[in-house]
């Protein structure tokens, strides 16, 4: 049994050498090749993050330049008192009636003509 | 241990190492590629990548030998997932294909226990290539193949089984 195994493994092996005899790369070049590759994975790696930096450096800013609209704005008093007025609510009755109610008093109506034992 | 030409991102992997075992790697990337000597050679230059980047990491557990063939395992499983999902997407756009998309170059078909290799069953090609030619033991070779123990050992015994049926069948016995 154990001669039957060394045989096929035997056997194997020799068929596999065929394989193994084909001439594989040097591995100074594969080696090479691989750390360029690497190399430029890195690279790539650190021009995105650095975009990504970019990026979020520029939203930053711009979120931090226009204003919130929450956001909490002072009052300045002189400036208010300047652009603001106001007026009384009666003020619209004055281009009507053309006086002023509490400056001029309207003549007063008056009637002799008697009707019925009353005045009209 | 840190040698010399250690690398920076895998402090337990030295380049002197890493040559010393090329010529072997080389051999399992190839029959991972149906022997495609191109797409061998790229993929062990991956499996440098990686190990290069720190992306697989040795960490002593295993032989160094036992680790890079399992990224070189690992490399070529999810290759071999991209190729089939192209192929997929092109059979559902292309229509037809005449099946010449991917050639399967084999080195020597010469030899006569060739062909009773080529017939096994892939788990158990891998873990005879493992074994017999790669010289791991079979619980190095579970590991690179991804099984438990107690699997590879099935494996094996089953490829050793059907290797002798093989070879009685056809009468092979070179010297």
């Amino acid at each position: 049994m154990s001669e039957a195994n060394d045989d096929v493994r035997q056997q194997v092996v020799r068929a596999w050498r065929a394989v193994d005899a084909e001439k594989f790369p040097a591995f100074t070049d594969v080696w090479r090749r691989a750390e360029a590759r690497h190399a430029g994975a890195r690279r790539r790696y650190r021009r995105v993050a650095v975009a990504a930096v970019l990026m979020a450096a520029v939203f930053v800013a711009l979120k931090l330049q226009a204003p919130s609209p929450n956001a909490v704005t002072y009052i300045e008093v002189a400036e208010l008192l300047g652009s603001t007025s106001w007026t009384a609510p009666s003020d619209v009755l004055l281009p009507r009636h053309e006086f002023d109610i509490y400056q001029e008093l309207p003549g007063l109506l008056e009637s002799t003509r008697a009707e019925g034992g009353s005045l009209l | 241990m840190r040698d010399g030409d250690a690398l920076d991102n895998n402090p337990h992997v030295s380049i002197s190492a890493l040559e010393a075992i090329h010529g072997q790697v080389y051999g399992w990337a190839l029959s991972r590629c149906d022997f495609n000597r191109a797409a061998a050679e790229d993929l062990m230059q991956q499996a440098y990548v990686e190990v290069l980047s720190g992306n697989a990491r040795f960490n002593n557990k295993s032989s160094l030998k036992t680790f890079v063939f399992g990224v070189v395992e690992n490399l070529a499983r999810s290759r071999f997932r991209r190729v089939t999902s192209r192929l997929r997407l092109l059979r559902e756009h292309a229509g037809s294909l005449d099946g010449a998309v991917v050639e399967a170059v084999l080195p020597d078909e010469g030899h006569s226990i060739w062909p009773a290799v080529k017939a096994l069953p892939p788990r158990q090609r891998d873990i005879i290539e493992l074994v017999f030619c790669r010289e791991l033991t079979i619980e190095e070779a579970s590991g690179v193949m991804g099984v438990s123990i107690g699997a590879g050992r099935v494996h094996y015994d089953r490829a050793k089984k059907a290797l002798r049926v093989r070879l009685r069948e056809t009468g092979v016995n070179e010297e």
